[in-house]
């Protein structure tokens, strides 16, 4: 963090809050993630992850604090302006447009982004076969796959993964962790990672945040975090050694 | 049951819609549009003409219900509102000489759609049947003043509309022969609705549709979604009111029945009888309506009732509408 300390951040969150219903979700979050890092964010469910993604992205407005994309303060930004300034997202649950084709939606896509890799994207996704077909018809692994590729188009600065393995088999798992550490290295893009496939984050993260009730319970490389006594009593247990 | 195509093609079967795609519908659409302009020629009997010119007209207004709901998969039920406001401005304006006709008929359509769009952006972010209930109170409040004001148009009595002459130097009695008016709507709504066919395969078409699909993931691959779904709602004002605007001049005459919920009930229903997924879906379902109401309205004067049977009987049953159906069995697939 030192060297990069004098260059603006890739992304930075800034004392992120977000209540609801009295419930502190996120609770004066900060998490500074340097260009071309891949920062994989863990914590047991109800940590505030989503919520996270929701509030650096726009769809969830944060209660103060700031959010910065290269240096600069988004946080008044509307999603689809965050999605120009180069801010890309997928979600939890496949949000896809399920009556579109998938050519349709990727075109679509790289219409509102200057650089329209489209062609690339669905390549690297393996979905060229399928351009023609709907989302509505293509199996769950390759909505989990679109729905990442709608992020990818225009090759974005950073991209905020909400757990794209989420319902994957283990095999789909691996490759997609694989497409995003060479994603990573290619494109020089910074990814955070939510994920609750462990062997996929620690595999290729650079660095692991945990949250825990809302609030940052560490940060460190995947060693640092697989031996810190109080992420493995809070969160890990006995699942990673 | 394999077409060449399909097998070169090969496993990752295209939609539907695609391996159809020929030249057919097209060659099937000028066929159409050019028939119905000779159509008076054939049929010369005035009373079916007239009763085709007002299907014609509720066809119109139909097709912009229709296109409101497959484009922005919402309901309206107050687009009497455009259809009457586009008679009430051209009738007035026309009737105390205030401007020329040339620039009634012109404010009869901008003003509508101007209208539309801007309260398209209030209410069109509004989801379900709360939209419905919306788009129904603007249409009433309009209703109820041009019921209260006598002043604007003889409130409950109307107003007979005198036209002059001519129209940019057309007779203007010609709008008001079935014989000729009859082509006239005709041109007017296959150049309507073959402009919503170009409409919806264009980019901002596909933008449209796609933010029906999915309003949220649209605004995070990159666009804004309240100003499409204002025009559209805009569109299918212009529609509604061209359909108001063709109907003033053709009876020369505006009431506050062209506000009435009803009017929008009835525009609704055409529009899910003909089916919305196909553009042309609507304006068939407004000539199945006024067919159905004339043959049914002769034998009983219960005729809502058969309507309303009708209506079941297609929402039950075939969801898709009459033009659904027809697509179906015209291209031969399966259900
Ligand atoms: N829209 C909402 N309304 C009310 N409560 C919410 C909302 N979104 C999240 N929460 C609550 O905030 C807390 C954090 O939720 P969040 O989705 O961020 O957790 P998460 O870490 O992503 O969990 P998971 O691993 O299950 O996805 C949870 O207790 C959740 O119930
Ligand atoms: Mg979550």
């Amino acid at each position: 963090m030192n060297a990069t300390s004098s260059q603006p951040f890739a992304l930075q969150g800034l004392d992120l809050s977000r209540v609801y219903g009295g419930f502190r979700a996120l609770d004066g979050v900060a998490i500074s993630v340097p260009k071309g890092e891949v920062r994989g964010i863990i914590g047991p469910n109800g940590a505030g992850k989503s919520t996270l993604m929701d509030v650096l992205s726009g769809r969830a407005a944060s209660w103060g604090g700031t959010v910065r994309l290269g240096g600069r303060d988004i946080g008044a930004l509307s999603p689809r302006e965050r999605r120009q300034a180069g801010l890309a997202r997928s979600f939890q649950k496949t949000n896809v447009f399920a009556e579109l084709t998938i050519d349709e939606q990727i075109r679509l896509a790289a219409r509102s982004v200057e650089i329209d890799n489209s062609a690339e994207v669905l390549d690297k996704l393996e979905l060229t076969a399928l351009r023609s077909r709907l989302a509505a018809d293509i199996s769950y692994g390759d909505r989990r796959r679109l729905d990442l590729a709608l992020a990818l188009v225009g090759r974005p600065q950073v991209l905020l993964l909400d757990e794209p393995a989420a319902g994957l088999t283990v095999e789909e798992s691996l490759a997609m962790a694989r497409l995003l550490r060479d994603l990573a290295l290619e494109w020089q893009v910074t990814v955070l990672l939510v994920e609750h496939d462990m062997e996929v984050v620690f595999g290729i993260s650079n660095r692991i945040t945990v949250l825990h009730l809302g609030k940052v319970l560490a940060e460190g490389t995947p060693d640092e975090i697989r031996s810190n006594p109080v992420v493995v009593s809070a969160y890990l247990g006995s699942s990673v050694e | 049951m394999t077409s060449l195509p399909e097998k070169l093609i090969g496993a990752a079967a295209p939609r539907p819609l695609d391996a159809q795609r020929s030249k057919l519908p097209l060659l099937l659409a000028l066929v159409v549009a050019v028939g119905g302009c000779v159509f008076p020629f054939v049929v010369t009997s005035t009373l079916t003409l007239s009763l085709l010119t007002q299907a014609l007209i509720g066809a119109m207004l139909a097709t912009g219900v229709g296109f409101l709901v497959r484009q922005n998969g919402m309901v309206s039920f107050g687009h009497a509102l455009f259809y009457g406001l586009g008679g009430y401005i051209l009738g007035v304006l026309v009737s105390r000489g205030i401007v020329p006709i040339e620039l009634a008929l012109i404010l009869a359509i901008v003003v509508p759609t101007v209208l539309a769009f801007v309260l398209g952006l209030v209410i069109t972010r509004i989801p379900g049947v709360a939209f419905g209930m919306l788009t129904l109170a603007c249409a009433q409040a309009f209703y109820e003043l041009a019921l209260k004001v006598r002043g604007l148009a003889n409130g409950d009595d109307g107003l007979a509309v005198t036209f002059p002459a001519r129209i940019f130097g057309v007779p203007v009695s010609l709008l008001q022969d079935p014989h000729s008016m009859f082509v006239i709507c005709w041109v007017v709504l296959m150049i309507a609705l073959g402009s919503l066919w170009l409409l919806m395969r264009s980019h901002y078409g596909l933008l449209t549709f796609a933010i029906k699909a999915n309003e949220e993931r649209a605004r995070f691959i990159g666009y804004e979604t309240l100003v499409p779904r204002a025009a559209i709602y805009a569109i299918s004002a212009l529609l509604a009111a061209t359909a108001g605007v063709l109907a003033t001049f053709y009876n020369a005459f505006i009431s506050p029945d062209m506000l009435h919920w009803t009017l929008s009930g009835s525009a609704l229903i055409m529009a899910i009888i003909g089916g919305t997924k196909a553009v042309w879906g609507p304006a068939l379902g407004a000539v199945v309506f006024f067919f159905i109401k004339e043959i049914a309205g002769d034998a009983t004067e219960h005729w809502p009732a058969v309507i309303g049977g009708i209506l079941i009987v297609v929402t039950v049953f075939v969801p898709i509408g009459l033009s659904g159906l027809l697509v179906r069995v015209f291209s031969g697939r399966r259900a």
